[in-house]
Formats: structure tokens, sequence, C-alpha cells
């Protein structure tokens, strides 16, 4: 998870050369993220804490804007996605996060990946898709597995730690307390009570996270893990869902983009979608 | 407290250090009454954590279960109620009392219901807005939405999903406050409640919660001067009456 707010842009490429800029935006949970491509090539990218919906939007492509020195009536086409694309004005489109997800995912690791799980603040999905793309399958978490995400964050504010170095936190016990894997509100609640009891903090921070990744695997396993398989959203950042996840479902996932943050993922599909649709 | 006064007194977070936590409280409560650490006769404790306080540095001399605290506060607070309902940060309870503070009755939340106070305090981050504001947000509420009736992580969820409908955000703020305050009477019907009826602990300073409480227990509901403090105040008032 990642609480911070940033904008960034690929200074290689100019919007003066561009024949085509669109842009995706990707209201969130927790966060908002907007990507906006110039011919199909990642221009700029934002990511916002979430407020209100609409607020949010407005917020994402205007941080994405500023970085690039772009006007909103320069972009041709705007997809919205995510759990709030229904309240971005601007956008002439609405794509789910599903499909977005993965076609993001398949742009970004290419067409051996099968299997992506979006791990972000409220909701887990799991998403089967083709070499091209197209989300075939997906599940999602049922409703006592929602808020993963936020409840990572709200366990971190507890602990008092950053919520960018709980996930590396997590891995520095080998023996931890054993937690609730069924509810986060239970999980939290016990996990309280342990670090009230003088057991060291990292140790619970470390049962956390294997709570909550094994909540997640069960998922995962649901649907059924098929190669390759790859993690977005704001979790893939997180080192201790990462590991236990992956240990559980015995399987690595493809490594992460170094340039690329996977929160932002959903909004590059949207950014892709929108592409697709102004090209038509 | 000096006999039936009360001099001062402060919060703190209880964060994941029990004993910094109430050293803080009361080294805050002492400079609010102009007190030195001195001059006291004794510390009584109580919450759940009473017992982790014991020794130094604050070398309780006596502790006292939350539920008689709650009820001796109360009944200190309003003589003539005979129910509290306490909601407090992860747990919230209504205890039933004689004209004495002797206990008659009392009933804690199942455990899918754990957590209200902490939910509230981590919606309100989600709006980016303060537990007054939220409260204040809420009392603006024109149109009644609501979330789910049983559980924090599935009402937290759902009031998402409202915002992302685009639901304005008063009204949303309003579902929550009905959300914890019905999670709250839900419990409340297993026990007959005797009049007067008062509300203590954190949440009980939010009037959006407060407007929506008495109509739902069909009974009027007063709202404790101090409402947090109900509980230390009970454990002095308790100690003192041993003596």
């Amino acid at each position: 998870m990642s609480e911070h707010e940033y904008a960034s842009m690929n200074e290689q490429l100019d919007w003066k050369d561009a024949k085509v800029i669109v842009a995706g935006v990707d209201v969130g949970a927790v966060s908002s993220k907007a990507v906006i491509l110039l011919d199909g090539q990642p221009y700029a990218v934002s990511h916002v804490v979430t407020r209100t919906p609409k607020e949010s939007a407005f917020r994402a492509i205007n941080a994405a804007l500023a970085k690039a020195q772009l006007k909103l009536e320069h972009i041709h086409y705007i997809v919205g996605t995510g759990r709030g694309r229904t309240q971005v004005p601007f956008a002439r489109g609405t794509i789910s996060e599903i499909a977005c997800g993965a076609a993001g995912a398949v742009h970004l690791w290419g067409p051996s990946v099968r299997t992506v799980l979006d791990a972000g603040g409220q909701s887990c999905k799991v998403i089967r898709c083709t070499d091209k793309g197209r989300a075939t399958a997906f599940l999602w978490n049922d409703k006592c597995a929602a808020g993963i995400g936020r409840s990572i964050e709200a366990f971190a504010d507890l602990v008092r730690k950053e919520v960018t170095e709980i996930g590396k936190i997590a891995l520095q016990s080998d023996q931890f307390p054993k937690l609730s894997d069924f509810c986060t509100v239970y999980a939290q609640s016990e996990a309280l009570d342990l670090i009230r009891s003088k057991v060291p903090v990292e140790e619970v921070i470390a049962g956390y996270h294997h709570a909550m990744a094994k909540r997640i695997s069960t998922l995962v396993g649901r649907v059924g893990l098929k190669k390759d398989f790859v993690i977005i959203g704001g979790l893939a950042n997180n080192p201790g869902i990462i590991n236990w996840l992956e240990s559980n479902l015995k399987l690595s996932r493809l490594a992460p983009k170094p340039e690329w943050d996977p929160t932002v993922t959903v909004a590059l599909g949207a950014a892709l979608f929108a592409d697709a649709f102004y090209r038509r | 407290m000096r006999g039936q006064e009360i001099l001062g007194h402060a919060t703190a977070p209880t964060g994941f250090d029990v004993v910094a936590a109430a050293e803080t409280a009361l080294k805050n409560a002492l400079e609010t009454a102009g007190v030195a650490r001195g001059e006291l006769a004794g510390i009584v404790s109580t919450g759940i954590f009473r017992d982790r306080i014991k020794g130094p540095p604050l070398n309780v001399t006596a502790t006292v279960p939350d539920y008689v605290a709650d009820a001796k506060g109360a009944l200190f607070l309003n003589e003539n109620s005979r129910t509290v309902i306490d909601i407090g940060g992860n747990i919230h309870k209504a205890i039933r009392y004689d004209q004495h503070g002797n206990l008659l009755d009392v009933i804690q939340n199942d455990k899918c219901a754990d957590g209200l106070g902490i939910f509230y305090t981590t919606m309100a981050k989600a709006f980016g807005v303060s537990e007054q504001e939220l409260s204040e947000l809420a009392l603006q509420s024109t149109k009644r939405v609501s979330v789910a009736i049983h559980c924090a992580a599935s009402a937290e969820s759902e009031a998402i999903d409202l915002m992302c409908q685009g639901v304005d955000i008063a009204d949303v703020a309003d579902a929550i406050s009905r959300f914890v305050v019905e999670r709250v009477a839900a419990m409340c019907t297993t026990m007959p409640l005797e009049k007067e009826i008062v509300a203590a602990g954190g949440l009980a300073k939010s009037k959006a919660l407060m407007r929506h409480l008495p109509g739902l227990l069909k009974q009027d509901v007063s709202v404790l001067r101090l409402p947090e403090y109900a509980g230390a105040i009970g454990a002095v008032m308790n100690d003192a009456g041993r003596k």
C-alpha cells in the first residue's frame, strides 16, 4: 500500500509529437490513479488518496496533467474504471476494473500471463485471462475478506509504523503468533490484545500479514492458479504479504517491473481501452 | 478527584504500550488539576487493561472491574440513572444497577460487533475528516441510505460502495452513525433497560449517534457529562466507598 501521493512522467516523450493522447482513471476505494498514454506509450502517471470519489477522480487526472503540462482538452479519450468509475464526469466511457486489470497486466508482463491477482485496498480479485489480455473468468473476494488492504493501513496506524515499511517488518520474525485468518476485524482485535500483552510488535505484525496472506491464498485457490502469475494493486508492494502468498500458493509471481508501480496497472488498462476506442 | 469533586482529567490513546498511555493520561490529568503526584492519596485502575498497569511506575493501589466502575461512575454523574450504555473503542456494553450502584445485570457485544469505536475512527479517516466533523456531516444528512447491519468490515465496504455511487457524503456519514447505533440497540434488546438511561464512552460524544439511539431503543437516553470518564470516575468512587 502506498499512502503517499505522487505524479511522475516519462521525460523521453513529448506530447507535442503525439497523434493520440488518451487517459485511464481508476477510482479505487483507498486511492485513485490516472495514466496518460501518448500513442500507446505511458507518459504520465499519478496516484492520490481517495476521499470522495468524484473529487478524487479530478485530483488524480489533474495531478497527471500538471506533471505533463497538459490540459484536459488535449486528451482525446478518457476511460474511467475502479469501484468509483461512474463518478468520473470527464470520462467518455467506463470499463470494469476486471477487464482493465487483465489488459494492463498482459501489456506489462506479456502474453504468458494467465492469472492476475489484484490485491487492492478494499477488494481482492483473481482474474484469469488470455494471451491478448482478455479476462475470461474472475473471482471477487467474499464479504468477510473485504478491506484487507485498508485493514493493513489501519493496522500500520495502530502500531505506528509506516504503511510502506510494515510489510518489510513482517519478515523480520521467524516465529510469530497465529491470528484469525477469517475476518479482518477479529484479526485486528486479536493483534491489539497480543501487543498489549507484550508480544513483540514485530512478531504480531508478522502474524497479521501471515493471516491476511492466508485469506488471499484461499481466494486464489478457489479460482485455480494457472501460470504465469502476476500481482497488481497496492498489496503487490507489500513484501510480507507476497512472501506468504507465494509460499502458500507454491508459485512465485513474475517479478514486478522496476519502472512500474503495480498500483496503477488497472488505470493503465483503462488507458489502453481508451486508446483502442479512440482509434476505432 | 478530591471527595466528590473532579479536579482534573485527561485522555491518551492506548496505543500498544498500555503502561505508557496510562502514565501519560495520569501526568496530564495531574497537570489540569494542578496537583503534584506526591499529593495523590492513591491510584485506582479500571478498564480491560487495569491489571497490566498495576506495577511501577504507576503503583496502582486498587483495581476495579470495568462494569463496576462504569455503574458507579454513571450513578455519580447522574444520580437518577439506573442503566448505562457504554460505547467504547472495541467493546460496547450496557449495565443495569440499583440506587447504590450495585450491579443488577450486564451485557456486552458479541464478537462480530467488536470494534465499533475503531470503525468509526477509521471511517472518519477514510473520509479525510475528524470524528467530530463526521458527526456534524451526519447531522446534515437529508436522504436515508443504509450500510450492513452486522459487521464493521462489511459496513465499511458498503459505505465505500455508496460513495462510489455518488451518494452524498453526509448521507453516508449518517448511515455509518446509524450502523453503529443499531448494533448497540440490537445488543440492548436482550436486557431490560431501566430508567433513567445514560450513555458513556467516547462515542457518546457524537451527536449524530446519540440522536438515533433514543428512537431505536424507544426510550430516552441522556449523555453523561464527561462520558468517556465514567469508568475512571467510578473507579475512584468505588474505592472510596470501600474504605
